[in-house]
C-alpha cells in the first residue's frame, strides 16, 4: 500500500492546479485593473538599501521550499517575525504581485526575473549588503536574466530530465525514452508547456527556446506522437512515482530526492539527464520594488546564504543550491546516483529556459493547446 | 405598489447586493478581459481584440466541447440511475430516519470536492488501497481513464440529483400510488404512469443541477483523467495558469456561460409550463 496522499505536504513543483481555480476566482477581482500601471519608477528601484532589519519579513515562496527551522532561527536572532505565504505557480505569484500585494522577498524563476526586472519591479540588491553571496558560483556573475547580477541572488537549481523505475524499464538516456514500449500507459509528460515543447525542440536538434513556427510545429508533433503511450500530463511527478502509476516521468531532479524519502525501495528510483540536452532552471531570491522591509529582506538573504544554513536548507528541500561549500551537501545526498546532481559542467553544457517574448509565447501556447485538446 | 410589496421588496436587498458585488461586477471584468491581450507580466492589457472570440471557434476545440458534453450527459444518466432509487427509498420508506438519511447524503459535501477527488486518486491508483485489497498480480488501471473522470463527476454531483428528486417524491401524495394500484396497475406501470410523471420536474431540476457544473468541471479531469480526457474546464483553466492568456480564457468563459445559459432557459421554460399545467 502506498502512503496516503495527504501525509505529505505539497512540494515545490507539485502544483495543485485544482486549488488554483479558487486563487483565480479571488485574484480576478483584484487583478481587474490590468497591467498598464504595473511599471514602477526605475530610480526608485535603484536606491541603495542597507541590510538592517526594518520590520517583519513578508515572505512569499513555494510551500515546503525552505527549511522552517531556519526561518524560526532567523526570527529569534533578529527579533522580527516572518509572515509567510505561498504560491503554487509562477502565474499565481504574479497574480498576487499584480494586484498590489506587498512582499519583502519572493522567489521567481529566471524567466520571471527577466520579465520583472525589465518592468522595473525588482529592487536593486547591492552585493556589499550580502557578504555571504561570495560563495555563489562564478557562473552566476552575469546570468542572462540579470546581466549585472544586481537584482537577484540564485536560490536553487533544477534540471529537467526523466525520473524512472530502475526495476521496470531499461533506459537509453534519450528524451524518446518517455515513449518506451515497456512503460506504455505508465509514462507522463510534465503538464507545462515550456518543459514539453522545450524537450521537443531538444529532441529535434533545435535550441531549447526556439520559437520559429516550423520548429515549434515539429516539437508539437513529437509530443502528439508520444500522447498515445502516455498516462497523463502532470506536474505531480512525486505523487505519480510514489503511488506506482508512473514508471517513466518527465520531471525535475530534486523531486527524485523527495520520492526516495517516501518509498520502500529508494534504490529503484533514478533520474537521467537526457543526451539531446538538459533544460536548466534557476530560482532566485528577489525583492519587489514595493517591498516595505527591504532591509530585513537583505538580512534574511544573507542569513540563508550562510554556508551552514544553506547546507541545512539543501537537506530539507532536496534541491541543489549553487554555492561553493554547501554544494557538497547535495552531492553527498545523492552520492549513490550522481546523475541527480547539477554540476558546474551541467550549467555550462545545459540550456536555460529563457523569456520567449510575447510573440514566442503565443506560438508556444497555441502549439501546447493543440497538444492538450487533441 | 402596496405596503406589503414594498416590505417584500426589501428582502431582495441583501441577496441582490451580494450578487451585484460577487457576480455581476466580476462578470463585467471577465467580459472586459475577454477583449484584451496578454500582458508582459502574465496579466491582461485591456483593448479591443475580438479575435479572442473567433479563435474559440477553431475546429481543434470541437472534440474538447464534444467530450465535455458527453461526459456530462453520462454523469447525468448515472446520477439518475443511482440517485432516483436512493431518493425513492428515503422519501417513501425512510420513515422516522428520513432526515437522518438525507443528512447522510449531504454529509460528504462537508468535505471540499477537491479533497474528495484527491482521496479518489489515492484509493484508485495502481498501488492504491483498492488495488491493494484486490491483490491481483497486475493492478487494474482505474485512474487516468474517461471512466475515472465520469466516476469522479458522478461522485461529486450525485447529491444534486438526489435532493430535488427526493423533494419531488416527498411532496407527492402517497395516495396517488394507492390509486394507481386500485386501478389494477402493476408496481411497474404505477411507477411509470403515476410516480415518474409526478416527479419529472424534480428529475429535470436534478438533471440541470448536475449537467451544468459537470460540463464545466475541470477538477475531475485534472486529477483523475488521462492525456485524452481534456474538458472545456481544463482548457479554460489552462489559459489562465499555463498559457498566461487571460483574455482567451475569459472569452472561453463568456462563451461557456452563454452555452450553459441556453440550457438554463430551456429548463426554466419547461418548469414554468409545468407549473401552469399543474394549476390549470
Amino acid at each position: 500500500m502506498t502512503r496516503n496522499l495527504f501525509d505529505e505536504p505539497m512540494r515545490r513543483r507539485e502544483l495543485l492546479q485544482g486549488g488554483a481555480g479558487l486563487a483565480l476566482a479571488l485574484g480576478l477581482a483584484g487583478c481587474g485593473v490590468g497591467e498598464e500601471g504595473a511599471t514602477s519608477d526605475k530610480k526608485q528601484t535603484e536606491r541603495v538599501v542597507k541590510a538592517e532589519p526594518d520590520g517583519d519579513l513578508v515572505y512569499f515562496n513555494w510551500s515546503q521550499y525552505m527549511e522552517p527551522k531556519l526561518i524560526k532561527a532567523f526570527e529569534k536572532r533578529y527579533g522580527v517575525k516572518v509572515r509567510e505565504s505561498n504560491f503554487d505557480s509562477m502565474q499565481g505569484m504574479m497574480a498576487k504581485l499584480r494586484s498590489g500585494n506587498r512582499y519583502d522577498v519572493i522567489f521567481p524563476s529566471s524567466e520571471w526575473v527577466d520579465r520583472l526586472r525589465k518592468a522595473n519591479q525588482l529592487l536593486r540588491i547591492d552585493p556589499e549588503q550580502v557578504p555571504n553571496a561570495s560563495t555563489v558560483y562564478d557562473y552566476f556573475a552575469k546570468p542572462w536574466y540579470d546581466p549585472q547580477a544586481d537584482h537577484t541572488i540564485p536560490y536553487a537549481l533544477y534540471a529537467t530530465g526523466i525520473i524512472y523505475r530502475k526495476d521496470k524499464v531499461e533506459m537509453t538516456g534519450s528524451w524518446n525514452d518517455i515513449g518506451l514500449d515497456t512503460a506504455r500507459g505508465r509514462a507522463y509528460l510534465l503538464d507545462d508547456y515550456q518543459e514539453v515543447l522545450g524537450a521537443g525542440n531538444l529532441v529535434n536538434g533545435a535550441e531549447l527556446n526556439e520559437t520559429d513556427e516550423a520548429a515549434v510545429a515539429k516539437a508539437k508533433q513529437w509530443a502528439l506522437d508520444l500522447k498515445p503511450t502516455l498516462r497523463g500530463f502532470s506536474t505531480e511527478d512525486v505523487t505519480n512515482m510514489v503511488n506506482g502509476n508512473a514508471w517513466v516521468h518527465h520531471g525535475w531532479n530534486g523531486d527524485v530526492v523527495n520520492i526516495r524519502n517516501q518509498v520502500k525501495r529508494p534504490e529503484n528510483y533514478s533520474f537521467v539527464k537526457c543526451s539531446e540536452g538538459i533544460p536548466l532552471g534557476t530560482d532566485c531570491f528577489a525583492i519587489p520594488a514595493n517591498a516595505e522591509h527591504p532591509g530585513t529582506a537583505l538580512t534574511f538573504i544573507n542569513f540563508i546564504l550562510d554556508p551552514e544554513n544553506a547546507s541545512k536548507n539543501i537537506e530539507y528541500m532536496g534541491y541543489p543550491m549553487p554555492y561553493e561549500g554547501p554544494d557538497a551537501t547535495f552531492a553527498a545526498l545523492v552520492k549513490d546516483d550522481p546523475e541527480i546532481d547539477v554540476t558546474i559542467e551541467d550549467l555550462e553544457n545545459g540550456q536555460q529556459f529563457a523569456n520567449l517574448g510575447a510573440a514566442g509565447r503565443r506560438t508556444w501556447d497555441r502549439a501546447w493547446t493543440e497538444i492538450k485538446a487533441a | 405598489m402596496t405596503d406589503a410589496d414594498r416590505f417584500a421588496g426589501r428582502f431582495l436587498i441583501p441577496g441582490g447586493l451580494w450578487l451585484l458585488i460577487f457576480f455581476a461586477i466580476p462578470f463585467v471584468i471577465v467580459i472586459a478581459l475577454s477583449f484584451g491581450t496578454p500582458g508582459e507580466l502574465g496579466g491582461a492589457v485591456y483593448g479591443w481584440y475580438p479575435e479572442n472570440y473567433s479563435r474559440a471557434f477553431d475546429p481543434i476545440f470541437v472534440p474538447v466541447l464534444a467530450r465535455s458534453v458527453g461526459y456530462a450527459v453520462a454523469t447525468v444518466a448515472l446520477c439518475l440511475l443511482l440517485g432516483y432509487p436512493v431518493a425513492y427509498y428515503i422519501a417513501l420508506f425512510g420513515g422516522r430516519r428520513k432526515h437522518l438519511l438525507i443528512a447522510l447524503v449531504v454529509l460528504p459535501f462537508f468535505v471540499n470536492y477537491l479533497v474528495r477527488t484527491y482521496a479518489w486518486a489515492a484509493l484508485l491508483s495502481d498501488e492504491g488501497i483498492v488495488n491493494g485489497a484486490l491483490g491481483l498480480n497486475e493492478p487494474i488501471r482505474f485512474l487516468n481513464t474517461p471512466w475515472a473522470v465520469i466516476g469522479g463527476l458522478v461522485y461529486g454531483y450525485l447529491a444534486f440529483m438526489i435532493l430535488p428528486v427526493y423533494a419531488a417524491l416527498d411532496r407527492m401524495d402517497p395516495a396517488l400510488i394507492e390509486a394507481g394500484k386500485d386501478l389494477y396497475g402493476s408496481n411497474w406501470s404505477t411507477f411509470w404512469h403515476v410516480t415518474w410523471p409526478t416527479t419529472f420536474q424534480g428529475v429535470l431540476a436534478g438533471t440541470v443541477l448536475v449537467f451544468l457544473p459537470a460540463v464545466g468541471d475541470f477538477v475531475s479531469a485534472q486529477l483523475l483523467g488521462g492525456p485524452g480526457t481534456y474538458m472545456v474546464g481544463n482548457l479554460i483553466q489552462q489559459q489562465f495558469f499555463g498559457a498566461e492568456n487571460w483574455p482567451f480564457g475569459a472569452a472561453l468563459t463568456v462563451l461557456m456561460m452563454a452555452f450553459l445559459f441556453v440550457w438554463m432557459v430551456l429548463y426554466l421554460r419547461s418548469a414554468a409550463r409545468a407549473a401552469r399545467e399543474a394549476t390549470a
